[in-house]
């Protein structure tokens, strides 16, 4: 008993610890002074001032916008990739392709956006909102492909058979059966690319120009020159905006079950 | 069907070679240029002078301490969780924190670590006087650690998740003590776990410029950190190409390094 | 009754060389009950494979109702599956799955609904409609299997070891409902099997395939009584196979005795196989037996008892008896003339079939 005991309180320090930080920036948020050293007065005027901060604002939304395009365009890429990889029939093929899949994730992010920043002056391409969109979809698509692969392994191929034999086309094949049944897979890569785009902070910073940012580098620049109690209150924003995201995750993800198992009382 | 899987394959290989394939070319060829043509002048440069050698040996250093403290808190962890009731819950809880941004996490950590932040506050409280903790080795290692945990405790965690009870149970059963049961059976079967969590966590510990700048103050300097002062500030390309294309090449040597035991099998000689 | 499927000389090659069917003739009438019966690997689910068109003939061909359709796609041909595993769509439910063939079809709404109902009556399953199918028990998934072809009107329906994942008392009810099912539709069924005791019990027709090739065709008796060698003997059923000599018409030598037998048609002198079914055999005392052998072991299986006695030659018997005996006591082993089978060496089918004609007709 004792022992389990103190895994209970290892367990619960650890928890604490992690979540320490972003409550400790959450709490200060709500100070009226100008650093996180003494609870001053409660206020909420840095928020008034993160929402008159039009700057902060703009890029508020655009960093959510890159996040939404990058990886509803990485999960369709990603996925078409799966499906390629899966139906490789050659195993050296799939070998191959799955080690260059996984390249772009084990890379460290400078690596990445070094290379990344090359690639685009290479080809001429201008650095901004073009270049930033086309990293966070090149580094969320391995990411998509190793969450749908599973869900093709375990898929059954003698649906695709089942279909054709009642009639369907290869095209209704897809669409009707092996998508649907994949789904879950490719859900969880488009969050997991959500994730990816919004939590990035390096590549951003290699391929975006001066025109051009994301909440990552705006948040560095700042933090750079020191403490500045909107970023705590835009920490806040960020901690209810990601609470909602896993909530709506948690929902879509288990909503399949939930009416299964409903339906089985 | 074939047609069909060439719809799917192209757009895939169309970003394998241009995202993965030529931004490698590209960086390897940037190394070896000089102001006319191919040169090993960069290489030359990087393993003569001692101070590249010495940085390199310092990006490993740190990230070999972040990558074992992480273990170390984290395997426990990983196991308790394994044991819990409502599993899923409390591994959500941990995951969370990963979904923060990483700036806002480490900007969190400027105020606990400065001089009148928390941490001295409580260490105060023993009659500590304020130190200088901020810009030290210590919160480097110690943000880069916090930030990297949940990484290392996920696949531990599904390792062990996959091992069968009643193999635990056996091993008790057979008169193994607890500590015995954990060098002998456990940690073996979950050791897949704490190979791609040790992946997953010293790889992009070699790369943390951004920590190395906002909490180590500069005075940590690594591999990353030296790319990033090289394509951002003194704009040499292909210094910061050279370190990038050594960079790579430790990584592979870390990876074969890493994953060498899955294909290893131990063969019993009598 | 008309043929409703032909293979024309169909070999399957893969490309690793294997070949999976060597040289397959058979003709499918319509209306009738098959079965496709063999061992793993004999090539039994390769033809239904070829047949549903998930595959194609390496060579040879296949026709429908007399219109070659070796290269036509399997969604085009008029021939439904029920599958090994059933793979129903699980993301759909009952009704979405059964509807899935005449949705593809763009049939009319009301149809669709009239139609499923209709065939989800037919396999029993009134009232399942908006079950999931990670809720049905596996009967019920191969009922939602079987209404979801049939709902399509297929002249063909194809089993694929339909049956092989229920368990023993499921699969007995099963039986009688598909052959229930199919004498209803009075469509072709082709069923694929490992099971012999399936096979002979639902069939019109049996083909038993080995390694590739028909060793024999048949309805169930003629198969059971007359295997044409000793691959079929064996598969079906429980066997004594004993090697013999022809003496004559009607009488063979085994075990250094002579017997009368019902077989004709061969040289005298003939080196032969005989076999003798467990259940034809029949155990009384020494004086009645025409072998006399002494019991080893005995196995009560429920509705007999399965024995093992042994020869003065040192030869095995297997007998199926209702009644029990004791270990280590002499007994007497009764059969009739007819219970003897006698195979020739490298018979096929063909030439067993012309000798058998023969000596009928003489008679």
């Amino acid at each position: 008993m004792k022992r389990i005991k103190w895994s209970r309180i290892y367990f619960g320090f650890i928890l604490v610890l992690m979540y320490l930080p972003i409550f400790y920036l959450i709490y200060y948020s709500f100070s009226s002074g100008h650093n996180m050293d003494h609870f001053e007065k409660f206020t909420f005027s840095h928020y008034q001032d993160l929402f008159s901060d039009n700057r902060l604002l703009a890029i508020f939304l655009e960093t959510i916008l890159l996040a939404l395009l990058s990886s509803l365009i990485a999960t369709i890429i990603g996925t078409f990739g799966a499906i390629a990889i899966s139906q490789t029939k050659n195993k050296k093929g799939q070998k191959t392709l799955l080690a260059l899949n996984n390249v772009l994730m084990v890379s460290p992010d400078v690596i990445i956006g070094a290379s990344f920043l090359i690639f685009f002056t290479f080809l001429g391409i201008g650095l901004g909102f073009g270049s930033v969109l086309l990293s966070h979809i090149a580094f969320s698509i391995p990411i998509v492909v190793l969450m749908v692969l599973p869900r093709l392994k375990e898929f059954d191929y003698s649906l695709v058979d089942a279909a054709r034999d009642l009639g369907a086309s290869t095209w209704q094949v897809y669409s009707k059966v092996m998508i649907p049944a994949i789904t879950p897979g490719i859900l969880a890569g488009f969050f997991m690319a959500l994730t990816y785009s919004l939590d990035d902070f390096a590549v951003t910073f290699f391929v975006t120009g001066n025109g051009f940012s994301t909440l990552s580098v705006e948040i560095y620049s700042r933090a750079r020159q020191g403490i500045n109690l909107e970023i705590n209150a835009l920490s806040t924003i960020m901690f209810i905006f990601v609470m909602i995201l896993v909530l709506i995750y948690y929902v879509i993800t288990n909503h399949k079950t939930h009416i299964g198992k409903g339906r089985a009382q | 069907m074939k047609k069909s899987k060439l719809f799917f394959l192209i757009p895939y290989v169309l970003w394998l070679s241009l995202f993965v394939i030529a931004p490698i070319i590209l960086i390897t060829i940037n190394a070896f240029k000089g102001e006319d043509g191919f040169t090993l002048k960069n290489f030359q440069q990087f393993f003569v002078n001692g101070t590249f050698l010495k940085m390199t040996l310092n990006s490993f250093w740190y990230a070999f301490l972040i990558t074992l403290i992480t273990l170390l808190i984290s395997y426990p962890i990983a196991y308790i969780l394994s044991q819990m009731k409502n599993q899923q819950f409390w591994l959500l809880l941990i995951i969370l924190p990963t979904w923060i941004n990483l700036l806002l996490k480490a900007y969190a950590f400027i105020g606990i670590f400065s001089k009148h932040g928390l941490l001295n506050n409580f260490l105060k409280l023993f009659g500590i006087a304020p130190a200088n903790i901020l810009f030290t080795d210590f919160a480097f290692i110690f943000v880069a650690a916090y930030i990297e945990i949940p990484f290392m405790i996920l696949p531990i965690y599904n390792a062990i998740c996959d091992i069968n009870p009643a193999v635990i149970q056996a091993a008790y059963d057979l008169g193994a003590s607890k500590w015995q049961t954990f060098i002998k059976v456990l940690w073996p079967l979950s050791k897949s776990g704490v190979e791609s969590g040790i992946q997953a966590v010293f790889i992009p510990s070699l790369s943390l410029f951004m920590l190395t700048r906002l909490i180590g103050g500069n005075r940590v300097i690594t591999l990353g950190t030296a790319i990033e002062e090289y394509f951002m500030t003194t704009m040499n390309w292909s210094m910061g190409s050279t370190i990038g294309v050594v960079l790579i090449v430790l990584m592979v040597i870390v990876m074969l390094f890493t994953s060498s035991d899955h294909h290893k099998k131990k063969e019993i000689k009598l | 009754m008309s043929d409703i499927i032909k293979l024309n000389h169909v070999r399957k090659e893969y490309d690793d060389g294997f070949v999976a069917l060597k040289d397959i003739n058979l003709t499918i009438e319509s209306g009738k009950f098959y079965s496709l019966l063999g061992p793993s690997g004999s090539g039994k689910t390769t033809i239904l494979r070829i047949i549903a068109g998930f595959s194609e003939p390496t060579s040879g061909k296949v026709f429908f109702d007399g219109d070659d359709i070796t290269n036509l796609d399997s969604s085009k041909r008029k021939i439904n599956t029920v599958f090994q595993n059933y793979a129903l769509f699980p993301h759909m439910n009952v009704f979405e799955n059964v509807a899935f063939g005449l949705q593809i079809k763009k049939k009319d709404k009301q149809e669709i609904k009239m139609a499923v109902k209709e065939a989800l009556h037919m396999v029993q399953l009134d009232g399942f409609a908006n079950r999931e199918i990670s809720e049905l028990s596996g009967g019920q998934q191969q009922r939602v299997a079987i209404a979801r072809a049939i709902v399509n009107q297929p002249k063909v329906l194809l089993l694929d070891e339909s049956l092989s994942a229920l368990d023993k008392r499921l699969r007995k009810d099963m039986q009688f409902e598909l052959r229930e099912i199919q004498k209803k539709l009075g469509i072709t069924f082709i069923f694929v099997t490992h099971d012999q005791e399936e096979a002979l019990a639902m069939s019109d027709e049996i083909f038993v395939l080995n390694e590739g090739k028909i060793q024999q065709s048949g309805s169930p008796v003629d198969i059971y009584d007359e295997p044409v060698n000793d691959f079929v003997a064996r598969f079906i059923g429980d066997s004594n196979i004993l090697s013999g000599r022809m003496i004559k018409d009607y009488e063979v030598e085994f075990g250094n005795h002579r017997f009368e037998c019902a077989d004709a048609g061969i040289k005298p002198g003939e080196k032969v196989e005989v076999v003798l079914r467990p259940e034809d055999l029949d155990i009384t005392d020494i004086e009645h037996g025409k072998l006399r052998v002494m019991v080893e072991s005995q196995l009560f299986l429920g509705d007999h008892f399965e024995i093992k006695a042994i020869d003065s030659d040192e030869n095995e018997w297997l007998i199926h008896s209702t009644n029990p005996t004791k270990i280590g006591k002499e007994v007497g082993v009764y059969f009739d003339p007819e219970d003897i089978h006698v195979m020739r060496f490298g018979e096929s089918e063909a030439e067993f079939d012309k000798r058998l004609e023969a000596y009928e007709g003489e008679e």
